[in-house]
């Protein structure tokens, strides 16, 4: 047997894998980012709404910029590391408002991307936030859960810990504060991750209440009512206005309608002066501090060209998502606004 | 029906064989796995369209998961973390030059692996997804406690395997509880110095390839390289032969061994590696004799590999019928679906009907594919062995590197993970701690803790472990069960030595 056949399979093989693993080396003609880009995305799941808004966005981009664009769903520390490590711009992140959150919170790993990066435009809103209850639960309404609360009843609520998952979570909280002094104690969070965690959660009766989205939990909510897995919307944190945009078919066989008597004003979570809480889950990208403002400008203008063409949008609404453009510098001041406003909310609880 | 037979086209059948050997190959190179396969090509899902897409991502899938045993038996790296206990087996059988022989063994359990899994997938998908949600995490944790009972039996003297597997754990604890399974996201373990590099823990894949793989090259090295080919020591063509007369009293076995890997699959979280520890474990334990088992005993390499490759049926249980990977493959294998807009969850199979049948003859066609690709290609793939050892560890030693560099997209951390395990698989075995058990319990430890720690979390008390439920009850019986078996195996060998020393 000879070693040459040997080490030519092993040449074949390597090259095949460089194949699948790399690709061709492309450079656009004009503008200042240039060779291959690489948009990292702070959620690790590929089955989740960052990964899928994250693909429509950079599959446009990628064409109107004519560079050879992947996203790679590498999860927030390795994102952020990954970001930080290139000031060229051939990394980019895209996240949405965990990141801010995260920092909010306190939770390790999570800077301030107002310092640390450069924020750049918004791209899209998922309405989807969403908490859930069995079908069979004695709760009708998210009305009839505070009042029981008040009421001195524990509800306990699955939410992953440090995010988007939990601010709906210290929305009701604080409500609750507001409307029983005293009685919020009774609500208990149940810390937990996956998606899956939380819907077991429910199965196995260790939690009253759970959050979800429309994506993940919609079939659930279809099933017939004596099925251990059977769920039922109480809330959805998005703004009316917001959802009120999506297709009017909504997702799976829940209409738009129905889905928007889950959303307020129909559900009111009070933040105290007549004010209301929603909460619009925000995807936008994240630049290193040291990028060039060229490119910062070079890919806005891309973006305000491909909204403007109207295709990306109907992309987006068909995955229930609502088209959101904003360059840059309207962005960073809008969510700088938002983070402020959510870290009132957040503080009054700690104290 | 018209609508399928339309889909199942050449290109059809194309892509799925392209899949399966791109992901043998993916498989085989130590530090890349099934996963990485699957997401490499996922974006490719848009030009192709779901089911053509399917087909690619299913037969990467089926063909990641079998590729890993080729390292596995030949070098004693596990190309996979699901490969691990074929390098117990695998490994001796192609040091006494029984490579190829190894191989085919598993071939075939992989092939018989798969056709099961995918068989219960087409015929009990919704039902057993109905049963795999009874399992809460006390359940699941009774569930990962039963596979480290192997430790037990595993280790040639059990008190140092069990040491040897109370380090692994430990090693796993290194970290964060992260945020992400519920934890509180502080690291622990560790000094502050080292949060930078150790703050998710050492991942397991350059773990694996520095124990196994690295340590072994140093081992080897220490005696020297010699100018003669090993490979001359290799018995290739009849003597080395294979018959499937092997398989003869192993069916029990093989059948036992697929569906365990089916049902471990199909728990959500429970991991892969968790289905051929458990398969290997039941086979060792009841087996009439398991007396050469990690000596290089073919109905280990029979376990192993059917078990692993029958995960790739179980983990998609769950995700068609409730939406929840039940590996990390599956995990990046809803992608296909989420990238099309289309909702995987509880009413996935009744509502999407056709693209339920297209995935099962793209998973039916990739373990055939598998197959003939692996069974035929075996002779040329064992010489592998052939090549001189002065050539041929250089290049496993740079591949690994690569991998352990790829692996989380280019963390150098990553790297120095492989040679500190590497250095330090080598001394384990200079001081006479047991690798095996070491690493099960590294693999297994991380979830094991997440899950007690839930438990109590919900429960509150200790005695829900006892009483959660008759599941719970069944485990505990197959754990003791498990664990008087090895003592009894342990002592009947000690007095085996003693009679021999004695005489």
């Amino acid at each position: 047997m000879s070693n040459a056949r040997l080490v030519k399979g092993i040449g074949v093989s390597a090259m095949m894998a460089a194949m699948a693993l790399g690709s061709s080396y492309a450079m656009a003609v004009d503008g200042p980012l240039r060779g291959n880009v690489r948009v990292v995305i702070g959620s690790s799941s590929t089955g989740g709404d960052t990964y899928q808004n994250a693909s429509i966005v950079v599959d446009e981009l990628s064409e109107k910029l004519d560079l050879n664009m992947k996203v790679d769903a590498v999860g927030v520390s390795a994102a952020y590391n990954a970001l930080q490590r290139d000031p060229r711009g051939n990394t980019l992140m895209i996240f949405h408002d965990q990141s801010y959150l995260g920092h909010l919170y306190g939770v390790q790993g999570y800077e301030d991307p107002f310092e640390n990066y450069i924020i750049g435009p918004t791209i899209a809103i998922n309405p989807g936030n969403a908490y859930l209850v069995p079908k069979d639960s004695p709760y009708q309404t998210l009305d009839d859960i505070i009042a029981a609360v008040g009421e001195g009843e524990t509800v306990r609520v699955a939410i992953q810990p440090g995010g988007v998952s939990e601010i709906g979570y210290t929305a009701l909280k604080n409500a609750i504060r507001i409307l029983h002094p005293g009685a919020e104690e009774n609500l208990v969070a149940v810390n937990t991750g996956s998606q899956s965690d939380k819907n077991q959660l429910l199965f196995d009766d260790q939690a009253d209440l759970i959050n979800g989205s429309v994506q993940a939990n919609e079939q659930y909510t279809r099933l017939p009512e004596d099925d251990q897995k059977a769920m039922r919307f109480v809330w959805l944190t998005a703004r009316h206005d917001t959802l009120a945009q999506a297709n009017e078919e909504g997702l799976g066989q829940t209409d738009r309608e129905t889905l928007l008597q889950f959303a307020e004003p129909n559900v009111q979570v009070t933040m105290g002066d007549d004010q209301n809480f929603a909460f619009d889950k925000e995807f936008f990208f994240l630049y290193n501090k040291d990028m060039d403002p060229a490119i910062v400008e070079q890919i806005d203008t891309a973006l305000e060209e491909i909204y403007a063409e109207g295709e990306i949008q109907e992309t987006q609404k068909r995955s229930f998502f609502i088209p959101d453009f904003m360059a840059s510098s309207e962005s960073q001041e809008y969510l700088r606004d938002k983070a402020e406003r959510y870290e009132g909310i957040i503080e009054s609880l700690q104290e | 029906m018209m609508d399928i037979l339309s889909q199942l086209d050449f290109t059809f059948f194309l892509l799925a064989s392209i899949g399966t050997l791109i992901g043998i190959i993916f498989g085989a190179i130590p530090g890349m796995t099934a996963t990485m396969a699957v997401a490499v090509c996922l974006p490719l899902t848009y030009a192709l369209g779901l089911e053509h897409g399917l087909s690619l991502l299913l037969g990467l899938y089926v063909g990641g998961i079998s590729g890993g045993m080729v390292p596995a038996v030949l070098l004693n790296i596990p190309g996979t973390p699901s490969s691990i206990t074929t390098t117990f087996d695998g490994y001796p059988m192609a040091q006494k030059g029984e490579g190829e022989r190894a191989l085919r063994v598993c071939v075939v359990a992989s092939l018989v692996g798969g056709l099961i899994s995918a068989a219960v997938l087409f015929l009990f998908a919704p039902l057993l997804a109905e049963f795999s949600i009874k399992f809460s995490y006390v359940e699941k944790f009774l569930i990962i406690l039963l596979a480290l009972t192997v430790i037990a039996s595993m280790s040639n003297n059990m008190l140092v395997g069990i040491f040897s597997g109370a380090i692994g754990v430990w090693l796993s604890l290194i970290g964060t509880y992260s945020l992400s399974d519920g934890g509180n996201g502080n690291t622990r373990l560790m000094f502050d110095f080292m949060e930078p590099y150790l703050f998710e823990g050492f991942s397991l894949l350059p773990v694996l390839i520095g124990i196994f793989g690295i340590s072994t090259i140093l081992l080897e090295a220490e005696s020297g390289v010699k100018s003669s080919l090993t490979g001359q020591k290799i018995k290739i063509g009849k003597e080395g032969g294979f018959s499937l007369s092997i398989f003869k009293g192993r069916l029990t076995n093989l059948v036992r061994s697929s569906f365990i890997g089916t049902f471990v699959g199909m728990l959500p979280g429970v991991g892969g590696s968790a289905a051929s520890v458990l398969a290997y474990t039941q086979e060792k334990n009841l087996s009439r004799d398991s007396s050469e088992m990690g000596k290089g005993a073919p109905q280990g390499l029979i376990a192993s590999e059917s078990a692993n490759n029958a995960l790739t049926g179980g983990a998609l249980i769950p995700l068609l019928s409730l939406g929840i990977p039940g590996d990390s493959t599956t995990a990046v294998l809803i992608g296909a679906f989420t990238l099309q807009g289309i909702q995987v969850g509880p009413l996935f199979i009744p509502e999407n009907t056709d693209t339920w049948y297209i995935m099962m003859v793209a998973l039916v066609a990739a373990n055939i594919v598998m197959f003939l690709l692996m069974f035929y290609a075996i002779k040329y793939i064992a010489r592998v062995v052939l090549v001189p050892k002065y050539l041929l560890y250089p290049l496993i030693v740079m591949m690994c590197v690569v991998g352990a560099y790829a692996i989380n997209y280019g963390i150098m951390f990553d790297v120095w993970t492989l040679m500190i395990f590497g250095v330090l698989g080598y001394l384990v075995q200079k001081v006479g701690l047991e690798v095996a058990p070491l690493i099960i319990g590294f693999i297994l430890g991380s979830s094991a803790e997440v899950y007690f720690v839930k438990s109590l979390e919900s429960f509150g008390t200790l005695s829900i472990f006892f009483t959660k439920s008759p599941i719970a009850v069944v485990l505990w019986g197959l754990i003791a069960a498990s664990v008087i078996f090895s003592i009894v195996m342990g002592l009947k060998s000690r007095t085996r030595r003693q009679l021999e020393m004695s005489q």
